[in-house]
């Protein structure tokens, strides 16, 4: 570790910019920045698949509320939501003299809510596309084999469609790391904020924004490669054998 | 009275889609043993007979006697509807049906499909289904297709297989809706050996089907639909052999 | 009743900077998107290979770092390039990248990427058959692609047009950051001027939600009118 260190050292030794301080920057903003993905998606996922069962219920006091949320947080930009999250939060009179503030002060929490709203709305519905196309010929059989709208829900129409919705998925991984990038807007040091920290100080765009570019799309590379490879797993039934 | 209750019966089904009737009080008896075939031009009803029979359709009018047990029936808002959904799920399982695009659920292996209603509807243990699921592989050919996907497997396979999946229920009757239309003609052969073979053991069956020969070699009962209704009915060497009402016998003619 | 606080005109204003942001956008995205399209389907193996490279990389990095990018870095890189014709030939001029055409561009840019792809698959949506029926009866190559190809195309990069126009509408948010005076910018600063953000968050929220409803119905009608001849199927 020492010695590797001192490699290093002597490496961006010519550089004035890449120095170990300003790395160290780059690796605490990838730290957050994963971390308020991962935090996010993983939240997200979880509030989406009942939100994407009542969305298609019978009964409008479910089904509208759901679809009036995913509509707003899908049609708003993500910026819009951060920010009446973020500032309705600081705003709120004598919060800061709360214990709540403990939690809030960091704009983390705000961002992370903020996100998480976002991704469930667009998980939910595709979800809701995925679950909307199983084949109504599987259900039937569902039925005609004894079993009750709940387990039909459970063993054949759930795991379906979470196949099917894989792809679509995939994108929205992508997207949210994306996105993420605007969290630096509210003073939080992910990646951007710390690509962002060093243009302000050496005023050097190029390094600073280009380098940065580079780790998104390592990024977005590993989550491809991530999903292709399940989807090559969890997919595979509905690959015809060739031979 | 019989020591053992009739295993299907049903009295005067009618149905409407909209303005139209579609089957205009129709009655058919299964016992112990029977193999009725369902024959009649595409829109007679057949298929929509057959599907009322478990409730994948809702009959407008008439009764339906499982294993003796009558199903209740309740008028609301919508229309008639089953009073007890758990009834209906009982009684499901004790028919089970063969679809005529097999239907098998598309995310798993084919012994999965087999397995899962026994498992999560009857509740049987899971050791218990796997090797029962092996002998009806066995039975219909496929042991060596037990963890391919539906995907993977010729429609005739995927036939054969979905009647193993049918007869992992221990079905009281077993109702087919045209097994065999959707089939290349060089796979029809297998999987109608499999019904033979079941008709032959006894099972209680009825079949919607344009085989002609398989109405003719194996039902214990042919019943001619058009329109709706009961044009003819009757055991197979008359109904084919020797028709009586001129729809039955221009539908009986070669085509060619 | 709702009290902006006398923001309103310049929410208006601010309005308006995101629809004419927008509509610039989406122009230059369909340009460059059909350019990557036919460069991605033509023989050429250059231009197949920098089309590839520019969807690749643009829909692998985020909006906001390449907006920065462009918009911090545009500036220098035209200073240096206008540095150099100074001295090289004395050619004296001035460029100053204004924050309205950095976001044009950078929304463009981005937006061409993925238009590239949409018109892609629409291109090779379109049954050969139809366009050798044409070539038959000696239509010629700018003919088919007028009277045969493109009509039928935008049936099937509709949908695609609608989502990217859609995504893009909201992208135009992120200008705010770089200092433009959009809605969004302008909510901002009156939520803290005011402390009241949902009264402007709610405010431009419901303007979005309004343009994007607009737009939905006219996709639908465009739609509609290109799938003459498909019947009620997708």
């Amino acid at each position: 570790m020492e010695s590797l260190l001192t490699w290093l050292e002597t490496q961006l030794a010519d550089n004035s910019i890449f120095t170990l301080q300003t790395l160290s920057h780059y690796g605490a903003g990838l730290t957050t920045t994963v971390q308020l993905v991962f935090l996010s998606l993983i939240i997200g996922l979880i509030a989406a698949v009942p939100l994407a069962i009542g969305r298609g219920s019978r009964h409008a006091w479910i089904k509208w509320p759901i679809f009036a949320y995913t509509y707003v947080f899908r049609g708003t930009p993500l910026l819009i939501q951060l920010y009446l999250i973020y500032y309705g939060v600081v705003f709120v009179d004598g919060i800061q003299e709360t214990w709540l503030w403990v939690i809030l002060e960091d704009p983390f929490v705000p961002a992370l809510i903020a996100f998480t709203l976002n991704t469930a709305a667009y998980t939910t519905e595709i979800f809701r596309g995925a679950i909307k196309s199983t084949s109504k010929g599987e259900i039937e059989a569902a039925r005609a084999y004894g079993m009750s709208p709940r387990l039909t829900m459970r063993r054949i129409i759930i795991p379906s469609a979470f196949r099917r919705a894989l792809p679509a998925y995939g994108n929205e991984v992508i997207f949210m790391l994306h996105a993420s990038a605007i969290a630096s807007v509210v003073t939080i040091m992910d990646l951007t904020g710390a690509a962002r920290f060093v243009y302000a100080r050496y005023y050097a765009p190029f390094e600073a924004f280009l380098f940065v570019a580079a780790i998104y799309l390592c990024l977005t590379f590993a989550i491809l490669y991530f999903f292709r490879h399940l989807e090559k797993k969890l997919l595979a039934h509905l690959q015809p054998q060739t031979g | 009275m019989a020591a053992t209750p009739i295993p299907l019966e049903v009295r005067n089904i009618k149905k409407r889609f909209g303005d139209t009737e579609v089957l205009k009080g129709l009655s058919l008896q299964a016992n112990k043993g029977d193999v009725i075939t369902l024959i009649g031009a595409s829109g007679s009803g057949k298929s929509t007979f057959l599907r009322c029979m478990n409730l994948l359709e809702q009959p407008d009018e008439g009764d339906l006697y499982v294993h003796g047990e009558e199903v209740r029936f309740k008028t609301t808002r919508r229309g008639r509807e089953p009073a007890d959904w758990k009834q209906v799920v009982q009684m499901r399982a004790k028919l089970s049906m063969v679809f005529q695009s097999f239907n098998l659920w598309a995310h798993m292996t084919l012994l999965e499909n087999i397995i899962e209603a026994p498992i999560h509807v009857l509740g049987k243990p899971k050791k218990e289904a796997i090797e029962h699921a092996r002998a009806l592989l066995e039975r219909v050919g496929l042991t060596a297709r037990a963890d391919a996907y539906p995907a993977q497997m010729s429609g005739g396979q995927q036939q054969r297989g979905a009647i193993a999946r049918a007869l992992a229920m221990d079905p009281e009757v077993m109702l087919f809706d045209e097994p065999t239309s959707a089939l290349d003609p060089e796979l029809v052969g297998d999987v109608l050996k499999v019904m033979h073979g079941l008709a032959e053991e006894g099972r209680t069956m009825v079949v919607v089907t344009h085989e002609m020969s398989f109405a003719r070699d194996v039902s214990s009962q042919v019943i001619y639909l058009h329109e709706g209704m009961v044009e003819e009915a009757g055991p197979p060497e008359e109904m084919i052999g020797n028709p009586q009402s001129p729809r039955l016998q221009q539908f009986l003619a070669p085509k060619y | 009743m709702l009290d902006l606080h006398g923001y309103g005109p310049r929410l208006l204003e601010g309005a308006g900077v995101t629809l004419q942001l927008a509509l610039l956008s989406l122009l230059l995205a369909v340009v460059l998107g059909l350019i990557t399209a036919s460069a991605k389907m033509s023989r050429n193996w250059f231009a197949h290979r920098i089309a590839t490279l520019y969807t690749t990389v643009i829909r692998g990095v985020p909006d906001l770092v390449l907006m920065m990018l462009l918009f911090f870095g545009g500036q220098i890189g035209v200073n240096m390039i206008t540095d150099w014709l100074y001295y090289q030939f004395d050619i004296d001029i001035f460029i100053n990248i204004n924050e309205f055409i950095a976001g044009v561009v950078t929304i463009g840019l981005i937006f061409g990427a993925y238009m590239g792809e949409t018109f892609r698959g629409a291109f090779m949506a379109v049954d050969n058959g139809q366009i050798e029926a044409g070539k038959a009866y000696g239509m010629s190559n700018s003919l088919v692609f007028r009277r045969v190809r493109f009509p039928q195309m935008m049936r099937h990069a509709l949908p695609g047009l609608s989502n990217n126009w859609m995504v893009l509408l909201k992208t135009t948010a992120l200008v705010s950051v770089i200092g433009l005076s959009d809605m969004v910018r302008v909510a901002s600063e009156a939520s803290k001027a005011t402390r009241e953000p949902f009264t402007f968050m709610i405010v431009v929220a419901i303007i979005y939600l309004l343009i994007a409803s607009v737009s939905e119905w006219l996709f639908a009608r465009l739609q509609k009118r290109y799938n003459i001849g498909y019947g009620e199927a997708d």
